[in-house]
């Protein structure tokens, strides 16, 4: 019995997508289609997964009560966007290339480029192990980025949507500003090319660590305990960094899965306990508009902190910090 | 341009291996960073084998002392024992996708199908001779058996690409077909599978003229001669079949349903064919004369496939 979704990729590339692109005259993308249906199956799974664990929760233990929920159905939207449509599809074919070639290019020369593999010839053969360094890693980099995107100005701009959600839900993980997106892409791809990480070797790990991210933004009363909390990002530990008191500049909690990097750098706050979520004074747009106007009140609010227009509603929010 | 092979990695150990097996197949799992070892008469896997990151096809060095299987991603060839799988070492080599020995065992040609390169090694050495930017997608290889041409599909275009491998230049590049995949070098004639289409395409190894079009099955990918000479298989992706086809007339002999996207193909001494099936995460064993097909379970996305009969099995690669 092979891999479940392997198979079922396999499927849906044998049935559906081979014959579409037959038809189209793209044959030449077939077997990038292969990997677009396996990581929008991992997608599609991992909604699945998070949907069936976190709903139970956030209806077991909610923080919050709402009457009208309109304002999560946009993060929906994000999620199924972001881990079964389009940005899988875009994902893997640039980073693939991207790899492919700058791996190419310092091999023309004479430069090994440094995967951990070669770096440490003891990691081949024991997968799992070679993935939890990589993820180790790539977390320790999306938390300099996440506290960064924090610090400047122009780029807490964007990610202020993230944090503009008052209904935060487990849906909330993937909604973010394109722009902020794309800044995260290029920044994840230049580490991951650096030390050369697999694109498409550990799905299932990938998965369980999606998941993780999600949970943490459930509007749940769950912790993990004194132990768990500092081990693994918690829906406590992640609702302190959304908290009102906490956005724009001097936030905390800024570890996606792991809080170690907050331990190890200062910024971990295991005190603040299910805070309201939300930036004071976010323009209504950016809060509860369509998925539209949330992206162009971001642009919006960028253009207005590079045109040095200093007194804007999230500055305003900045400074109540 | 600087000579750019050398050694990166020494041998990696096998695990302990059950005993007595006749055979071995190796199977290189794409998707999976891996090269399985199967047991050629119980169809058990064996061991499998870490690449780096995206291992895609073989060639066996002249001498045949090494399996040579190319990880485009991993940006490396790792040298196997062709009996044993063991791992011999591995050399950086820039997007190694498709790899093959020039007949006369000098040269040897990899196609970097990422890059859009056709790169030419010394087989001693691994020190890049010279390299052919092209676009886009060289994919498969096919040399003139004198040595002196090599034919490359292109397959993100519709071309057929030739190379002089005595003056080191560029020959010819044609339009021959919507997305070329196989070619082979086939009585005094180049045979393309033209996967964007449901046919083979006879060509003039001398100019790239089309001289007739062959029907196959939807998605042809790739073909390939039988020991004996009388027959060319024809994997076709999109019907998901294996054809049969009269070497001689090109007739169609008899078709096989081999589902999950048929991809390489290897001959075993009992006549039985093994294929890889991409998609499928397994490997068809297909018993012409009976019709049987029986399914071996492999790593993700499957892709090249050698089949080694004469190895010790895994007798000889417990010890290892």
């Amino acid at each position: 019995m092979g891999d479940p979704f392997d198979l079922a990729a396999g499927w849906l590339q044998e049935h559906a997508l081979l014959p579409l692109l037959y038809a189209l005259g793209l044959m030449r993308w077939e077997e990038v289609s292969f990997g677009w249906a396996l990581f929008a199956l991992y997608g599609a799974a991992q909604v699945a997964l998070t949907y069936a664990i976190c709903v139970p929760l956030e209806r077991w233990r909610p923080v919050e009560h709402w009457s009208d929920r309109r304002a999560v159905s946009v993060d929906v939207l994000y999620t199924l966007i972001s881990r079964v449509g389009v940005l899988p599809l875009v994902t893997f074919v640039l980073f693939y290339q991207a790899q492919v070639a700058l791996n190419g290019w310092m091999a023309d020369h004479g430069w090994v480029p440094p995967m951990l593999e070669t770096m440490f010839p003891s990691l081949l053969g024991h997968p799992v192990l070679t993935f939890l360094c990589y993820a180790a890693i790539l977390d320790c980099v999306d938390y300099w980025r996440h506290r960064l995107s924090h610090r400047f100005r122009w780029w807490w701009a964007l990610h202020a949507l993230h944090h503009a959600q008052r209904q935060m839900t487990f849906w909330s993980d993937d909604r973010n500003h394109f722009l902020d997106d794309l800044i995260a892409f290029l920044l994840f791809g230049a580490v991951a090319l650096a030390i050369g990480v697999p694109p498409l070797q550990f799905p299932v790990l990938v998965l369980l660590l999606r998941f993780v991210e999600s949970l943490s933004h459930a509007n749940a009363r769950v912790s993990f305990g004194w132990l768990g909390n500092r081990l693994l990002v918690s829906p406590r530990f992640h609702r302190a960094h959304h908290g009102v008191l906490a956005a724009g500049q001097r936030s905390c909690n800024y570890g996606a899965v792991l809080p170690w990097w907050d331990m190890l750098f200062g910024t971990a706050d295991f005190g603040r306990a299910y805070a309201p979520t939300g930036v004071p004074g976010a323009e209504p747009a950016l809060e509860s508009g369509t998925y539209l106007r949330q992206q162009w009140a971001g642009i919006r609010q960028l253009a207005r902190d590079l045109g040095g227009r200093r007194r804007t509603s999230l500055t305003i929010g900045r400074r109540n910090v | 341009m600087r000579l750019l092979a050398f050694v990166c990695l020494a041998t990696a150990a096998l695990a302990p291996l059950p005993a007595a097996a006749a055979g071995v197949a190796f199977v290189i799992n794409s998707g999976a960073a891996s090269v399985s070892l199967i047991d050629m008469t119980t169809h058990k896997e064996l061991s499998r084998i870490p690449a780096l990151r995206e291992p895609h096809h073989w060639a066996l060095s002249p001498d045949g002392a090494s399996l040579v299987v190319g990880d485009s991603a991993g940006n490396a060839l790792l040298l196997l024992d062709p009996a044993t799988g063991a791992v011999q070492r591995r050399v950086t080599v820039a997007d190694p996708y498709q790899l093959g020995y020039s007949p006369d065992g000098k040269l040897l040609v990899v196609n970097g199908l990422a890059r859009n390169q056709v790169d030419i090694y010394d087989a001693r050495s691994f020190a890049l001779v010279k390299r052919f930017p092209i676009r886009s997608m060289p994919s498969h290889l096919a040399f003139a058996p004198d040595s002196s041409r090599v034919f490359v599909t292109l397959q993100g275009t519709d071309r057929l690409a030739a190379f002089d491998l005595r003056a080191m230049r560029p020959l010819w590049d044609v339009a021959v077909g919507s997305t070329p995949a196989g070619v082979l070098w086939h009585d005094g004639h180049l045979l393309v599978a033209d996967m964007g289409t449901d046919h083979l395409v006879e060509v003039d190894p001398a100019d790239g003229r089309v001289l007739r079009r062959i029907v196959t099955g939807k998605g042809a990918h790739n073909l390939f001669l039988s020991p004996d000479g009388r027959v060319i298989w024809v994997n076709n992706r999109v019907a998901g079949t294996t054809e049969e086809l009269d070497a001689k007339t090109f007739a169609p002999i008899r078709t096989f349903h081999i589902s999950g996207g048929p991809d390489d193909l290897a001959f075993a001494p009992d006549d039985k064919v093994w294929i890889t099936r991409r998609f499928a995460e397994s490997v068809a064993v297909l018993d012409p004369a009976s019709g049987e097909i029986a399914t071996i379970p492999a790593g993700r996305s499957p892709h090249g496939i050698f089949l080694n009969p004469s190895a010790p099995g895994a007798a000889k690669l417990a010890r290892n």
